[in-house]
Protein backbone atom coordinates (compact mmCIF):
# COMPACT_ATOMS: atom_id res chain seq x y z
CA UNK A 1 0.00 0.00 0.00
CA UNK A 2 1.28 3.51 -0.86
CA UNK A 3 0.31 6.87 0.67
CA UNK A 4 -1.90 7.52 -2.39
CA UNK A 5 -3.65 4.15 -1.90
CA UNK A 6 -4.16 4.97 1.78
CA UNK A 7 -5.79 8.27 0.90
CA UNK A 8 -8.15 6.47 -1.47
CA UNK A 9 -9.37 4.18 1.34
CA UNK A 10 -12.08 5.94 3.37
CA UNK A 11 -10.99 4.61 6.76
CA UNK A 12 -7.25 5.21 6.20
CA UNK A 13 -8.02 8.71 4.96
CA UNK A 14 -10.16 9.51 8.02
CA UNK A 15 -7.31 8.39 10.31
CA UNK A 16 -4.73 10.38 8.35
CA UNK A 17 -6.96 13.46 8.46
CA UNK A 18 -7.44 13.03 12.20
CA UNK A 19 -3.70 12.85 12.91
CA UNK A 20 -2.90 15.63 10.41
CA UNK A 21 -5.35 17.94 12.21
CA UNK A 22 -4.25 16.78 15.67
CA UNK A 23 -0.53 16.29 15.24
CA UNK A 24 0.21 16.20 18.98
CA UNK A 25 -2.29 13.42 19.60
CA UNK A 26 -1.32 9.95 20.82
CA UNK A 27 -4.17 7.50 21.00
CA UNK A 28 -5.07 3.84 21.27
CA UNK A 29 -7.10 2.01 18.58
CA UNK A 30 -10.13 2.45 20.80
CA UNK A 31 -9.61 6.23 21.02
CA UNK A 32 -8.92 6.63 17.30
CA UNK A 33 -12.00 4.58 16.38
CA UNK A 34 -14.07 7.03 18.47
CA UNK A 35 -12.61 10.10 16.77
CA UNK A 36 -13.07 8.72 13.25
CA UNK A 37 -16.35 6.96 14.06
CA UNK A 38 -15.35 3.61 12.55
CA UNK A 39 -15.26 -0.01 13.67
CA UNK A 40 -12.40 -0.68 16.12
CA UNK A 41 -11.09 -3.83 14.40
CA UNK A 42 -10.93 -2.07 11.04
CA UNK A 43 -9.24 0.93 12.65
CA UNK A 44 -6.68 -1.34 14.32
CA UNK A 45 -5.79 -2.89 10.94
CA UNK A 46 -5.65 0.51 9.21
CA UNK A 47 -3.42 1.92 11.96
CA UNK A 48 -0.90 -0.86 11.38
CA UNK A 49 -1.00 -0.20 7.60
CA UNK A 50 -0.20 3.46 8.31
CA UNK A 51 2.65 2.48 10.64
CA UNK A 52 4.10 0.38 7.79
CA UNK A 53 3.92 3.49 5.58
CA UNK A 54 5.76 5.56 8.24
CA UNK A 55 2.79 7.90 8.47
CA UNK A 56 2.21 6.85 12.07
CA UNK A 57 4.52 5.72 14.86
CA UNK A 58 3.47 2.95 17.23
CA UNK A 59 4.41 2.98 20.92
CA UNK A 60 3.84 -0.62 21.95
CA UNK A 61 3.44 -1.78 25.55
CA UNK A 62 2.02 -5.01 26.91
CA UNK A 63 -1.48 -3.65 27.57
CA UNK A 64 -1.99 -1.46 24.49
CA UNK A 65 -0.41 0.43 21.61
CA UNK A 66 -0.36 4.21 21.35
CA UNK A 67 -0.33 5.59 17.81
CA UNK A 68 0.87 9.05 16.87
CA UNK A 69 1.66 11.07 13.76
CA UNK A 70 5.05 11.00 12.10
CA UNK A 71 7.56 13.71 12.98
CA UNK A 72 9.03 13.65 9.49
CA UNK A 73 8.29 17.14 8.14
CA UNK A 74 8.68 15.98 4.53
CA UNK A 75 6.03 13.28 4.99
CA UNK A 76 3.76 15.72 6.83
CA UNK A 77 3.96 18.35 4.10
CA UNK A 78 3.45 15.73 1.38
CA UNK A 79 0.34 14.44 3.15
CA UNK A 80 -0.92 18.00 3.63
CA UNK A 81 -0.54 18.62 -0.11
CA UNK A 82 -2.20 15.31 -1.07
CA UNK A 83 -5.11 15.92 1.31
CA UNK A 84 -5.73 19.32 -0.28
CA UNK A 85 -5.45 17.97 -3.82
CA UNK A 86 -7.83 15.09 -3.19
CA UNK A 87 -10.50 16.94 -1.18
CA UNK B 1 -9.80 53.86 21.10
CA UNK B 2 -11.68 50.59 21.40
CA UNK B 3 -10.61 48.34 24.27
CA UNK B 4 -9.30 44.89 23.23
CA UNK B 5 -12.02 42.94 25.06
CA UNK B 6 -14.80 44.73 23.25
CA UNK B 7 -12.95 44.28 19.92
CA UNK B 8 -12.71 40.53 20.59
CA UNK B 9 -16.38 40.38 21.55
CA UNK B 10 -17.34 42.19 18.37
CA UNK B 11 -15.21 39.84 16.26
CA UNK B 12 -16.81 36.81 17.95
CA UNK B 13 -20.27 38.28 17.43
CA UNK B 14 -19.56 39.00 13.76
CA UNK B 15 -18.29 35.43 13.33
CA UNK B 16 -21.42 34.05 15.00
CA UNK B 17 -23.66 36.26 12.80
CA UNK B 18 -21.84 35.14 9.68
CA UNK B 19 -22.27 31.47 10.57
CA UNK B 20 -25.92 32.00 11.48
CA UNK B 21 -26.71 33.56 8.10
CA UNK B 22 -24.60 31.01 6.19
CA UNK B 23 -26.55 28.18 7.81
CA UNK B 24 -29.85 30.02 7.39
CA UNK B 25 -29.22 30.37 3.64
CA UNK B 26 -28.43 26.65 3.40
CA UNK B 27 -31.42 25.66 5.56
CA UNK B 28 -33.94 23.53 3.71
CA UNK B 29 -36.77 24.80 5.97
CA UNK B 30 -35.83 28.37 5.05
CA UNK B 31 -35.98 27.64 1.31
CA UNK B 32 -39.31 25.83 1.68
CA UNK B 33 -40.75 28.76 3.59
CA UNK B 34 -39.79 31.11 0.75
CA UNK B 35 -41.39 28.80 -1.84
CA UNK B 36 -44.51 28.47 0.26
CA UNK B 37 -44.97 32.24 0.66
CA UNK B 38 -44.12 33.01 -2.96
CA UNK B 39 -47.10 30.91 -4.04
CA UNK B 40 -49.47 32.96 -1.86
CA UNK B 41 -48.07 36.48 -2.18
CA UNK B 42 -47.26 36.73 -5.89
CA UNK B 43 -43.74 36.88 -7.36
CA UNK B 44 -41.54 38.73 -4.96
CA UNK B 45 -37.97 39.59 -3.98
CA UNK B 46 -36.62 38.23 -0.75
CA UNK B 47 -34.03 40.13 1.16
CA UNK B 48 -31.71 38.94 3.80
CA UNK B 49 -29.84 41.77 5.49
CA UNK B 50 -26.91 40.20 7.31
CA UNK B 51 -26.13 43.19 9.53
CA UNK B 52 -28.06 44.90 12.32
CA UNK B 53 -27.03 48.35 10.97
CA UNK B 54 -26.68 48.03 7.19
CA UNK B 55 -24.98 50.85 5.29
CA UNK B 56 -26.49 52.76 2.37
CA UNK B 57 -24.30 50.70 0.04
CA UNK B 58 -25.51 47.40 1.54
CA UNK B 59 -29.10 48.44 0.92
CA UNK B 60 -28.46 49.79 -2.60
CA UNK B 61 -27.50 46.26 -3.64
CA UNK B 62 -30.89 45.02 -2.48
CA UNK B 63 -32.92 47.04 -4.97
CA UNK B 64 -34.20 44.59 -7.61
CA UNK B 65 -32.67 45.10 -11.07
CA UNK B 66 -36.13 45.41 -12.67
CA UNK B 67 -37.27 48.19 -10.32
CA UNK B 68 -37.45 51.72 -11.58
CA UNK B 69 -35.47 52.80 -8.50
CA UNK B 70 -32.46 50.87 -9.76
CA UNK B 71 -32.02 52.96 -12.88
CA UNK B 72 -28.72 54.77 -12.81
CA UNK B 73 -30.28 57.84 -14.35
CA UNK B 74 -32.68 58.16 -11.44
CA UNK B 75 -30.16 58.58 -8.67
CA UNK B 76 -32.58 60.65 -6.59
CA UNK B 77 -35.24 57.91 -6.68
CA UNK B 78 -32.69 55.30 -5.73
CA UNK B 79 -31.54 57.38 -2.78
CA UNK B 80 -35.16 57.86 -1.66
CA UNK B 81 -35.75 54.11 -1.95
CA UNK B 82 -32.68 53.26 0.14
CA UNK B 83 -33.54 55.83 2.80
CA UNK B 84 -37.06 54.41 2.91
CA UNK B 85 -35.71 50.88 3.31
CA UNK B 86 -33.42 52.03 6.07
CA UNK B 87 -36.30 53.65 7.90
CA UNK B 88 -38.35 50.42 7.65
CA UNK B 89 -35.48 48.37 9.09
CA UNK B 90 -34.96 50.87 11.89
CA UNK B 91 -38.65 50.55 12.83
CA UNK B 92 -38.52 46.76 12.68
CA UNK B 93 -35.40 46.80 14.89
CA UNK B 94 -37.05 49.10 17.42
CA UNK B 95 -40.31 47.16 17.58
CA UNK B 96 -38.63 43.77 17.30
CA UNK B 97 -41.62 42.85 15.18
CA UNK B 98 -42.64 42.52 11.57
CA UNK B 99 -43.13 45.87 9.77
CA UNK B 100 -45.26 46.20 6.68
CA UNK B 101 -44.67 48.98 4.16
CA UNK B 102 -45.62 50.39 0.78
CA UNK B 103 -42.81 51.78 -1.31
CA UNK B 104 -42.95 55.10 -3.21
CA UNK B 105 -43.55 53.10 -6.41
CA UNK B 106 -46.79 51.66 -5.00
CA UNK B 107 -45.37 48.23 -4.28
CA UNK B 108 -45.62 46.44 -0.93
CA UNK B 109 -43.22 44.65 1.33
CA UNK B 110 -42.35 43.71 4.90
CA UNK B 111 -39.26 43.37 7.09
CA UNK B 112 -38.75 41.09 10.08
CA UNK B 113 -35.83 41.36 12.52
CA UNK B 114 -33.69 38.28 13.23
CA UNK B 115 -32.84 38.61 16.91
CA UNK B 116 -32.02 36.59 19.99
CA UNK B 117 -32.76 38.28 23.33
CA UNK B 118 -31.46 41.82 23.03
CA UNK B 119 -29.07 40.89 20.20
CA UNK B 120 -30.11 41.89 16.71
CA UNK B 121 -28.34 40.01 13.91
CA UNK B 122 -30.10 41.25 10.76
CA UNK B 123 -33.37 41.19 8.87
CA UNK B 124 -35.38 39.03 6.57
CA UNK B 125 -38.09 40.45 4.38
CA UNK B 126 -39.85 40.55 1.07
CA UNK B 127 -40.70 43.43 -1.22
CA UNK B 128 -41.74 44.29 -4.73
CA UNK B 129 -45.07 42.66 -3.90
CA UNK B 130 -47.94 43.90 -6.02
CA UNK B 131 -50.76 43.43 -3.46
CA UNK B 132 -50.65 44.27 0.22
CA UNK B 133 -50.09 41.24 2.47
CA UNK B 134 -52.67 40.35 5.12
CA UNK B 135 -51.86 40.42 8.86
CA UNK B 136 -52.59 36.70 9.10
CA UNK B 137 -50.01 35.91 6.42
CA UNK B 138 -47.45 38.11 8.13
CA UNK B 139 -48.10 36.49 11.51
CA UNK B 140 -47.63 33.02 10.01
CA UNK B 141 -44.41 34.25 8.33
CA UNK B 142 -43.08 35.63 11.63
CA UNK B 143 -43.92 32.41 13.50
CA UNK B 144 -42.25 30.24 10.84
CA UNK B 145 -39.21 32.49 10.68
CA UNK B 146 -38.79 32.41 14.45
CA UNK B 147 -38.93 28.61 14.46
CA UNK B 148 -36.39 28.31 11.62
CA UNK B 149 -34.02 30.87 13.18
CA UNK B 150 -34.21 29.09 16.53
CA UNK B 151 -33.42 25.77 14.81
CA UNK B 152 -30.44 27.30 13.00
CA UNK B 153 -29.21 29.04 16.17
CA UNK B 154 -29.23 25.67 17.95
CA UNK B 155 -27.23 24.17 15.10
CA UNK B 156 -24.66 26.98 15.36
CA UNK B 157 -24.38 26.59 19.12
CA UNK B 158 -24.00 22.82 18.85
CA UNK B 159 -21.32 23.26 16.24
CA UNK B 160 -19.48 25.77 18.47
CA UNK B 161 -19.73 23.39 21.41
CA UNK B 162 -18.34 20.55 19.28
CA UNK B 163 -15.45 22.73 18.09
CA UNK B 164 -14.65 23.72 21.68
CA UNK B 165 -15.02 20.32 23.31
CA UNK B 166 -13.47 18.06 20.66
CA UNK B 167 -9.87 19.40 20.86
CA UNK B 168 -10.02 19.23 24.65
CA UNK B 169 -11.37 15.69 24.55
CA UNK B 170 -8.58 14.70 22.13
CA UNK B 171 -5.97 16.32 24.42
CA UNK B 172 -7.46 14.50 27.42
CA UNK B 173 -7.40 11.21 25.55
CA UNK B 174 -3.73 11.84 24.66
CA UNK B 175 -2.85 12.49 28.31
CA UNK B 176 -4.67 9.28 29.28
CA UNK B 177 -2.85 7.25 26.60
CA UNK B 178 0.52 8.69 27.68
CA UNK B 179 -0.31 7.71 31.26
CA UNK B 180 -1.06 4.13 30.15
CA UNK B 181 2.12 3.93 28.09
CA UNK B 182 4.46 5.18 30.80
CA UNK B 183 2.86 3.34 33.70
CA UNK B 184 3.13 0.01 31.92
CA UNK B 185 6.82 -0.45 32.71
CA UNK B 186 8.80 -0.60 35.94
CA UNK B 187 12.14 -0.83 34.18
CA UNK B 188 13.92 2.54 34.41
CA UNK B 189 16.01 1.79 31.31
CA UNK B 190 12.81 1.45 29.33
CA UNK B 191 10.75 4.08 31.15
CA UNK B 192 12.97 7.17 30.85
CA UNK B 193 13.54 6.99 27.05
CA UNK B 194 9.80 6.33 26.67
CA UNK B 195 8.93 9.49 28.64
CA UNK B 196 11.32 11.45 26.41
CA UNK B 197 9.88 10.06 23.16
CA UNK B 198 6.29 10.70 24.26
CA UNK B 199 7.11 14.26 25.37
CA UNK B 200 8.64 14.94 21.96
CA UNK B 201 5.53 13.61 20.30
CA UNK B 202 3.01 15.49 22.39
CA UNK B 203 4.83 18.82 22.21
CA UNK B 204 5.99 18.34 18.57
CA UNK B 205 9.53 19.33 19.48
CA UNK B 206 12.84 18.30 17.93
CA UNK B 207 14.78 17.53 21.08
CA UNK B 208 13.95 16.32 24.56
CA UNK B 209 16.14 15.50 27.49
CA UNK B 210 15.38 13.98 30.88
CA UNK B 211 17.79 14.54 33.73
CA UNK B 212 17.63 13.25 37.29
CA UNK B 213 19.00 15.12 40.29
CA UNK B 214 22.14 13.87 42.02
CA UNK B 215 21.49 15.71 45.29
CA UNK B 216 24.90 14.82 46.74
CA UNK B 217 26.82 16.49 43.94
CA UNK B 218 24.20 19.14 43.15
CA UNK B 219 24.22 17.97 39.56
CA UNK B 220 21.70 16.90 36.97
CA UNK B 221 22.58 13.55 35.44
CA UNK B 222 21.39 12.98 31.87
CA UNK B 223 19.31 9.80 31.72
CA UNK B 224 17.65 9.98 28.31
CA UNK B 225 17.99 12.38 25.40
CA UNK B 226 16.48 12.18 21.94
CA UNK B 227 17.13 14.59 19.09
CA UNK B 228 15.08 13.71 16.02
CA UNK B 229 17.50 15.68 13.81
CA UNK B 230 20.64 13.87 14.96
CA UNK B 231 21.35 10.16 15.17
CA UNK B 232 23.49 10.48 18.28
CA UNK B 233 22.35 12.52 21.24
CA UNK B 234 24.74 14.27 23.55
CA UNK B 235 24.45 13.43 27.23
CA UNK B 236 25.67 16.33 29.35
CA UNK B 237 25.79 16.69 33.12
CA UNK B 238 24.84 20.15 34.29
CA UNK B 239 24.92 21.92 37.61
CA UNK B 240 21.74 22.73 39.51
CA UNK B 241 20.94 26.40 38.82
CA UNK B 242 22.64 26.45 35.43
CA UNK B 243 20.79 26.75 32.13
CA UNK B 244 17.04 26.26 31.84
CA UNK B 245 16.98 22.68 33.26
CA UNK B 246 19.19 23.68 36.20
CA UNK B 247 17.04 26.72 36.93
CA UNK B 248 13.81 24.69 36.71
CA UNK B 249 15.25 22.33 39.35
CA UNK B 250 16.62 25.15 41.52
CA UNK B 251 13.38 27.16 41.56
CA UNK B 252 10.99 24.19 41.29
CA UNK B 253 8.94 25.77 38.49
CA UNK B 254 8.85 25.61 34.68
CA UNK B 255 11.35 27.78 32.80
CA UNK B 256 10.16 28.75 29.34
CA UNK B 257 11.91 30.50 26.48
CA UNK B 258 11.08 30.81 22.79
CA UNK B 259 12.91 27.60 21.90
CA UNK B 260 13.04 25.70 25.19
CA UNK B 261 10.74 24.58 27.97
CA UNK B 262 12.10 22.95 31.12
CA UNK B 263 9.62 21.41 33.55
CA UNK B 264 10.75 20.08 36.94
CA UNK B 265 9.79 16.58 38.10
CA UNK B 266 8.46 17.20 41.58
CA UNK B 267 7.67 14.51 44.10
CA UNK B 268 8.20 15.63 47.70
CA UNK B 269 11.32 17.27 46.39
CA UNK B 270 12.54 18.00 42.85
CA UNK B 271 13.80 14.67 41.49
CA UNK B 272 14.62 15.75 37.94
CA UNK B 273 13.66 17.80 34.93
CA UNK B 274 12.29 17.24 31.42
CA UNK B 275 13.35 19.80 28.84
CA UNK B 276 11.99 20.11 25.31
CA UNK B 277 13.74 22.21 22.68
CA UNK B 278 12.89 23.62 19.22
CA UNK B 279 9.32 23.03 18.10
CA UNK B 280 8.93 21.35 14.71
CA UNK B 281 6.79 24.23 13.44
CA UNK B 282 9.46 26.69 14.69
CA UNK B 283 6.85 28.50 16.83
CA UNK B 284 7.71 29.54 20.40
CA UNK B 285 6.58 27.31 23.27
CA UNK B 286 3.11 28.37 24.42
CA UNK B 287 1.32 28.38 27.77
CA UNK B 288 -0.69 25.40 26.50
CA UNK B 289 2.59 23.49 25.84
CA UNK B 290 3.61 24.29 29.41
CA UNK B 291 0.28 23.02 30.79
CA UNK B 292 0.61 19.77 28.83
CA UNK B 293 4.25 19.28 29.87
CA UNK B 294 3.37 19.88 33.52
CA UNK B 295 0.65 17.21 33.31
CA UNK B 296 3.07 14.85 31.61
CA UNK B 297 5.74 15.61 34.24
CA UNK B 298 3.28 14.73 37.03
CA UNK B 299 2.61 11.37 35.38
CA UNK B 300 6.32 10.83 34.76
CA UNK B 301 7.13 11.41 38.45
CA UNK B 302 4.63 8.75 39.53
CA UNK B 303 6.01 6.27 36.99
CA UNK B 304 9.64 7.03 37.96
CA UNK B 305 8.90 6.69 41.67
CA UNK B 306 7.08 3.40 41.06
CA UNK B 307 10.05 2.09 39.05
CA UNK B 308 12.49 3.22 41.76
CA UNK B 309 10.40 1.54 44.48
CA UNK B 310 10.15 -1.62 42.41
CA UNK B 311 13.92 -1.65 41.95
CA UNK B 312 14.42 -1.20 45.71
CA UNK B 313 11.96 -4.01 46.44
CA UNK B 314 13.68 -6.21 43.90
CA UNK B 315 17.07 -5.54 45.53
CA UNK B 316 15.55 -6.40 48.90
CA UNK B 317 14.06 -9.64 47.56
CA UNK B 318 17.26 -10.81 45.88
CA UNK B 319 19.24 -9.75 48.99
CA UNK B 320 16.95 -11.87 51.19
CA UNK B 321 17.26 -14.80 48.80
CA UNK B 322 21.06 -14.55 48.81
CA UNK B 323 21.09 -14.33 52.62
CA UNK B 324 18.91 -17.42 52.78
CA UNK B 325 21.23 -19.25 50.38
CA UNK B 326 24.29 -18.14 52.38
CA UNK B 327 22.69 -19.37 55.61
CA UNK B 328 21.92 -22.74 54.01
CA UNK B 329 25.40 -22.99 52.54
CA UNK B 330 26.97 -23.11 56.01
CA UNK B 331 25.57 -26.65 56.33
CA UNK B 332 27.21 -28.00 53.20
CA UNK B 333 29.57 -25.49 51.52
CA UNK B 334 28.95 -25.28 47.76
CA UNK B 335 25.53 -26.89 47.93
CA UNK B 336 23.56 -23.64 47.87
CA UNK B 337 25.66 -20.72 46.64
CA UNK B 338 25.73 -20.93 42.87
CA UNK B 339 28.52 -20.01 40.51
CA UNK B 340 28.23 -16.62 38.79
CA UNK B 341 28.64 -18.54 35.52
CA UNK B 342 25.54 -20.66 36.28
CA UNK B 343 23.37 -17.56 36.50
CA UNK B 344 24.91 -16.06 33.38
CA UNK B 345 24.47 -19.25 31.33
CA UNK B 346 20.87 -19.71 32.50
CA UNK B 347 19.94 -16.12 31.65
CA UNK B 348 21.68 -16.31 28.25
CA UNK B 349 19.71 -19.45 27.37
CA UNK B 350 16.51 -17.85 28.74
CA UNK B 351 17.02 -14.82 26.49
CA UNK B 352 17.71 -17.03 23.49
CA UNK B 353 14.47 -18.89 24.27
CA UNK B 354 12.66 -15.49 24.23
CA UNK B 355 11.74 -15.41 27.90
CA UNK B 356 10.31 -12.04 28.94
CA UNK B 357 11.75 -9.85 31.71
CA UNK B 358 9.53 -11.38 34.42
CA UNK B 359 10.37 -14.95 33.39
CA UNK B 360 14.08 -14.12 33.40
CA UNK B 361 13.73 -12.63 36.88
CA UNK B 362 12.04 -15.86 38.11
CA UNK B 363 14.84 -17.88 36.51
CA UNK B 364 17.42 -15.72 38.30
CA UNK B 365 15.74 -16.32 41.68
CA UNK B 366 15.44 -20.04 40.90
CA UNK B 367 19.19 -20.27 40.15
CA UNK B 368 19.92 -19.01 43.66
CA UNK B 369 17.26 -21.05 45.44
CA UNK B 370 16.69 -24.22 43.41
CA UNK B 371 18.39 -26.49 45.95
CA UNK B 372 16.97 -24.77 49.06
CA UNK B 373 15.09 -28.00 49.83
CA UNK B 374 18.41 -29.74 50.53
CA UNK B 375 18.24 -28.14 53.97
CA UNK B 376 16.01 -31.10 54.90
CA UNK B 377 18.63 -33.59 53.70
CA UNK B 378 20.92 -34.74 56.56
CA UNK B 379 24.47 -33.27 56.29
CA UNK B 380 26.01 -36.76 56.36
CA UNK B 381 24.04 -37.60 53.18
CA UNK B 382 24.99 -34.32 51.49
CA UNK B 383 28.68 -34.80 52.27
CA UNK B 384 28.82 -38.59 51.94
CA UNK B 385 32.00 -39.58 50.03
CA UNK B 386 30.54 -42.86 48.72
CA UNK B 387 27.53 -43.80 46.60
CA UNK B 388 24.11 -43.11 48.19
CA UNK B 389 21.92 -46.00 49.30
CA UNK B 390 18.36 -46.33 47.92
CA UNK B 391 16.92 -44.87 51.12
CA UNK B 392 19.35 -41.94 51.04
CA UNK B 393 18.60 -41.23 47.38
CA UNK B 394 14.87 -41.24 48.21
CA UNK B 395 15.52 -38.47 50.77
CA UNK B 396 17.54 -36.48 48.21
CA UNK B 397 14.73 -36.83 45.65
CA UNK B 398 12.36 -35.09 48.04
CA UNK B 399 14.39 -31.84 48.01
CA UNK B 400 12.52 -30.07 45.16
CA UNK B 401 9.17 -30.44 46.99
CA UNK B 402 10.81 -29.45 50.30
CA UNK B 403 12.32 -26.38 48.55
CA UNK B 404 8.84 -25.35 47.42
CA UNK B 405 7.60 -25.73 51.01
CA UNK B 406 10.30 -23.30 52.17
CA UNK B 407 9.57 -20.53 49.63
CA UNK B 408 5.84 -20.90 49.07
CA UNK B 409 4.99 -18.31 51.75
CA UNK B 410 7.03 -15.63 49.95
CA UNK B 411 4.60 -14.02 47.47
CA UNK B 412 7.39 -12.52 45.35
CA UNK B 413 8.71 -16.04 44.67
CA UNK B 414 5.42 -17.56 43.49
CA UNK B 415 6.60 -17.74 39.87
CA UNK B 416 9.80 -19.49 40.95
CA UNK B 417 7.94 -22.50 42.41
CA UNK B 418 7.41 -24.44 39.10
CA UNK B 419 11.12 -24.10 38.24
CA UNK B 420 12.27 -25.33 41.66
CA UNK B 421 9.72 -28.17 41.77
CA UNK B 422 10.60 -29.53 38.32
CA UNK B 423 14.32 -28.84 37.87
CA UNK B 424 15.10 -32.58 38.26
CA UNK B 425 12.56 -33.72 35.67
CA UNK B 426 14.05 -35.36 32.59
CA UNK B 427 12.98 -34.57 29.03
CA UNK B 428 12.05 -38.24 28.44
CA UNK B 429 9.92 -38.42 31.62
CA UNK B 430 12.45 -40.41 33.69
CA UNK B 431 13.11 -37.62 36.21
CA UNK B 432 11.52 -36.70 39.54
CA UNK B 433 9.34 -35.72 41.44
CA UNK B 434 6.42 -36.01 38.92
CA UNK B 435 8.02 -37.82 36.00
CA UNK B 436 6.57 -35.31 33.52
CA UNK B 437 8.12 -35.02 30.04
CA UNK B 438 8.94 -32.64 27.17
CA UNK B 439 6.88 -29.40 27.13
CA UNK B 440 5.02 -30.46 30.29
CA UNK B 441 8.18 -29.42 32.10
CA UNK B 442 8.28 -25.62 32.58
CA UNK B 443 10.82 -23.89 30.32
CA UNK B 444 12.73 -22.42 33.28
CA UNK B 445 13.01 -25.91 34.84
CA UNK B 446 14.32 -27.39 31.54
CA UNK B 447 17.01 -24.69 31.42
CA UNK B 448 17.80 -25.14 35.11
CA UNK B 449 18.08 -28.94 34.65
CA UNK B 450 20.76 -28.69 31.96
CA UNK B 451 22.77 -25.89 33.55
CA UNK B 452 22.67 -27.24 37.12
CA UNK B 453 23.76 -30.68 35.81
CA UNK B 454 26.67 -28.97 34.02
CA UNK B 455 27.54 -27.07 37.20
CA UNK B 456 27.45 -30.27 39.28
CA UNK B 457 29.74 -32.04 36.79
CA UNK B 458 32.48 -29.37 36.89
CA UNK B 459 32.28 -29.13 40.68
CA UNK B 460 34.36 -31.39 42.89
CA UNK B 461 32.13 -33.68 44.95
CA UNK B 462 33.06 -35.76 48.05
CA UNK B 463 32.58 -38.91 45.99
CA UNK B 464 34.28 -37.86 42.67
CA UNK B 465 36.69 -35.36 41.11
CA UNK B 466 35.35 -32.56 38.86
CA UNK B 467 35.08 -32.97 35.08
CA UNK B 468 36.68 -30.43 32.78
CA UNK B 469 34.36 -27.89 31.14
CA UNK B 470 34.71 -29.62 27.75
CA UNK B 471 33.98 -33.05 29.25
CA UNK B 472 30.86 -31.67 30.97
CA UNK B 473 29.70 -29.95 27.76
CA UNK B 474 30.13 -33.25 25.87
CA UNK B 475 28.12 -35.06 28.55
CA UNK B 476 25.25 -32.54 28.26
CA UNK B 477 25.33 -33.00 24.47
CA UNK B 478 25.23 -36.81 24.84
CA UNK B 479 22.10 -36.57 26.94
CA UNK B 480 20.24 -34.24 24.57
CA UNK B 481 16.74 -35.60 23.87
CA UNK B 482 16.80 -38.00 26.83
CA UNK B 483 17.69 -36.12 30.00
CA UNK B 484 17.70 -32.65 28.47
CA UNK B 485 15.53 -30.70 26.01
CA UNK B 486 17.39 -30.69 22.63
CA UNK B 487 16.46 -27.02 22.01
CA UNK B 488 17.93 -26.04 25.36
CA UNK B 489 21.05 -28.10 24.66
CA UNK B 490 21.48 -26.34 21.28
CA UNK B 491 21.32 -22.96 22.98
CA UNK B 492 23.60 -24.21 25.79
CA UNK B 493 26.22 -25.26 23.23
CA UNK B 494 26.06 -21.82 21.59
CA UNK B 495 26.43 -20.06 24.94
CA UNK B 496 29.38 -22.27 25.88
CA UNK B 497 31.26 -21.02 22.81
CA UNK B 498 31.11 -17.45 24.14
CA UNK B 499 34.47 -16.09 25.25
CA UNK B 500 33.05 -14.21 28.25
CA UNK B 501 31.47 -17.41 29.61
CA UNK B 502 34.68 -19.40 29.13
CA UNK B 503 36.66 -16.64 30.85
CA UNK B 504 34.23 -16.57 33.76
CA UNK B 505 34.39 -20.36 34.19
CA UNK B 506 38.19 -20.20 34.24
CA UNK B 507 38.16 -17.62 37.03
CA UNK B 508 35.86 -19.63 39.30
CA UNK B 509 37.64 -21.71 41.95
CA UNK B 510 34.84 -24.20 42.50
CA UNK B 511 36.57 -27.04 40.67
CA UNK B 512 38.58 -27.59 43.82
CA UNK B 513 35.57 -28.13 46.03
Amino acid sequence: MSIDDALRSAIHRKIIEFFHENQASIDTPRGVSTWVNEDRAKVRKALEDLVALNILTAHRVSSTTGYCYTRDTKVISRIGKLLKETT
Amino acid sequence: MENPTSATDKATEAQYRQELFDRLKKSLSFRRQEECFESSIEPTFWWLVEKPNPSIEDLTWLIPSGCICNKRSLIKKRAECVIHMREILRKAAQKRAIVRFACPQGLYGFAYPIAQGDKLYGFIGAYYIKKDVSDDTLNIFATFTDAIVREVQKEVELSKLYETIRPRAIALSTVHTVHRLISSTLDMNELLPRIVRLSLQVIRANRCSLKLVDARRKQLLPKATVDVREKKSKLKKIAVGKWAPGKAVKYGRPIKGADYLAVPLIDEDVIGVITVYDKIDKKPFSDFDQEIMMTLAEQAVIAIKNAQLYKEQEKLTIGSIRSLAAALDTRAPGAYIRRASTLKICLAIGQAMRMDANELKSLEYAVVLHDAGQVTVPSEVLTKPTKLTGKEFKIVKEHPAKGVEIIRHIKALKTVIPIILHHHENYDGSGYPKGIRKDQIPLGARIMAAVSAFEAMITKKPYRPPMTVDQAVAEIKNNSGTQFDPKIVDEFLKVMKRKDIRALLKKEPYEHR
